[in-house]
């Protein structure tokens, strides 16, 4: 979304994205991000806004070097795949030498700045993952 | 009703800096009209994906059309990220089906703008309410998948190049692909990191080019016996294993069945890690094995297996996003009727062209069969 002048956009989707809400099938049973009016798994409607786990493992990352306008001042970036326990979700991952990385170690979410609209645009907020203190003690 | 492609016309992918989106479409219609009348054509069916961002246009159908001399013919576009050219041919399969002569035309320049807004649009092949709000670029889920096959299966980054290796080593004989040149296994590893563990070699060049394929009932270069599709999870977070490509697997069934062998194929190889997902989606080689396979020459002239992108892939080829799943078809379809001019398969008597938008979000399939 970064480049981009879609304020409004970025405005409705601000609650999810500051609380790490998804959605969850009461049919089965299944949790996923982000929170859909259907289920992504059974197509149910039978669905629920739940908020996900703050703590979960890396399973897997990788370095982006190609890192787009509004997200520089953080390049290179590191992409991580995080498992919440009950759901997924493909997030940043800050705080982190990517040497001391490691598929399956700890990781907790933590308020961030995603990406800033140029000189004079807002600058959206959310969440990304950083190795839990369990990983360093 | 008997469908198949009567004619095939493809331009060299490359940066065509002194040529429009129109001119380049202009050639590949041209290369592949040479001997039908144009008055003839029912309808023209574009796909073009980044220059609708890059250089916007709305109702580009009716523009080509105009200036491809077509103004006799209904048109449509069709959009599917990067699988539009194989959505295309479905929309003209369908078409055909009910008795159309169709024009497919895919066509995309992505040399009009610096690389940077390129890959600024690309990025919007994932779905912009969860992935998209970080900044994955294009590249990034393919790397975290390709770290993950690493560690689930025990294989090398070394043995990963042998994609890349291969696909260089067949472009080299295609007079339409851009990068016409071998690379060795050791530069993949030691080229610009792109989204660790791939490098700049496991990605696609940036290019121009433009398809076009003459579809209509009883075409006699190669018939078509299905184009297929469905539809992914919506971001490798909700796929039940993000290491399998679903909507391959379904698209596949759906198109094939179980028993259909195919000679030759050309596969969405945007990443060196979706050539090789695609390869075991289609149980061409076992789970995590496929990159060993491509290493042992399984999928080149002479290999045990189906010959995979005899024309170097999107990977070598190059990857003109709206067309290049117009290019995989009618490489295909020239297999088929022996007027690939590289490497290809004698008496090929079955071909499939695949591809994927983005992680795997849509899957199309098309099968060819040889004629007489």
């Amino acid at each position: 979304m970064a480049g981009e002048s879609v304020n409004v956009d970025q405005w409705r989707t601000r609650i999810y994205r500051y609380r790490l809400l998804g959605g969850r099938c009461r049919e089965c049973g299944r949790a996923f991000y982000p929170p859909l009016p259907k289920c992504p798994y059974c197509s149910s409607e039978d669905v629920e806004e739940v908020r996900l786990p703050r703590q979960g493992k890396l399973v897997s990352y990788t370095i982006l070097y190609s890192v787009e306008e509004g997200a520089r001042r953080e390049s290179p970036v590191i992409v991580g795949l995080v498992d919440l326990g009950v759901a997924r979700v493909v997030s940043e991952i800050v705080d982190a030498e990517p040497g001391t990385l490691k598929s399956g170690m700890a990781v907790e979410a933590v308020f961030r700045r995603l990406y800033e609209e140029g000189d004079e645009g807002v600058i959206v907020y959310g969440v990304k993952f950083r190795p839990a203190p369990e990983n360093t003690s | 009703m008997d469908v198949g492609v009567s004619a095939a016309g493809l331009v060299k992918v490359d940066r065509h800096y002194s040529k429009s989106l129109y001119d380049l479409a202009g050639e590949a219609v041209d290369d592949a009209l040479r001997d039908s009348g144009r008055n003839s054509i029912d309808y023209l069916v574009v796909s073009t994906v980044v220059s609708r961002a890059l250089t916007p246009q709305l109702d580009i159908a009716s523009y080509m059309a105009s200036h491809l001399g077509l103004r006799r013919a209904r048109v449509l576009s069709v959009e599917a990220g990067e699988a539009s050219g194989l959505a295309a041919l479905q929309a003209a399969f369908h078409l055909a089906l009910g008795g159309n002569r169709v024009l497919v035309v895919g066509v995309d320049k992505l040399s009009d703008a610096p690389s940077h807004r390129v890959y600024r649009v690309l990025k919007h092949v994932y779905y912009r309410y969860s992935d998209g709000f970080h900044a994955i670029g294009h590249a990034a889920v393919a790397g975290l998948l390709a770290r993950m096959y690493m560690e689930r299966y025990g294989v090398s980054r070394e043995v990963l190049a042998a994609w890349p290796v291969q696909m260089h080593m067949h472009a080299k004989s295609n007079p339409y692909a851009m990068l016409r040149f071998a690379v060795k296994p050791e530069s993949v590893l030691k080229a610009m990191p792109v989204a660790e563990p791939l490098t700049l070699l496991d990605s696609f060049p940036l290019g121009d080019g433009a398809a076009a394929l003459l579809v209509e009932p009883d075409g006699g270069m190669a018939g078509i016996s299905a184009v297929e599709s469905a539809v992914g999870p919506l971001s490798v977070a909700v796929a039940d294993d993000p290491l399998r490509l679903e909507a391959v697997g379904e698209a596949w069934r759906r198109a094939a069945g179980d028993g259909a062998v195919v000679d030759v194929f050309e596969v969405h190889d945007s990443y060196t890690i979706f050539g090789l997902l695609i390869l075991e989606e289609l149980r061409l080689a076992e789970r995590g094995k496929a990159a060993e396979r491509v290493a042992e020459g399984d999928f080149t002239t002479g290999g045990s297996g189906p010959l995979v992108n005899p024309s170097g892939g999107l990977k070598a080829r190059g990857h003109p996003v709206g067309a290049t799943g117009v290019y995989m078809a009618a490489e295909v379809a020239m297999q088929l009727s022996g007027t690939f001019p590289g490497i290809s398969v004698p008496e090929a008597k079955r071909g499939a062209a695949v591809s994927i938008n983005g992680h795997g979000s849509s899957a199309y399939v098309a099968l060819f069969t040889r004629r007489g």
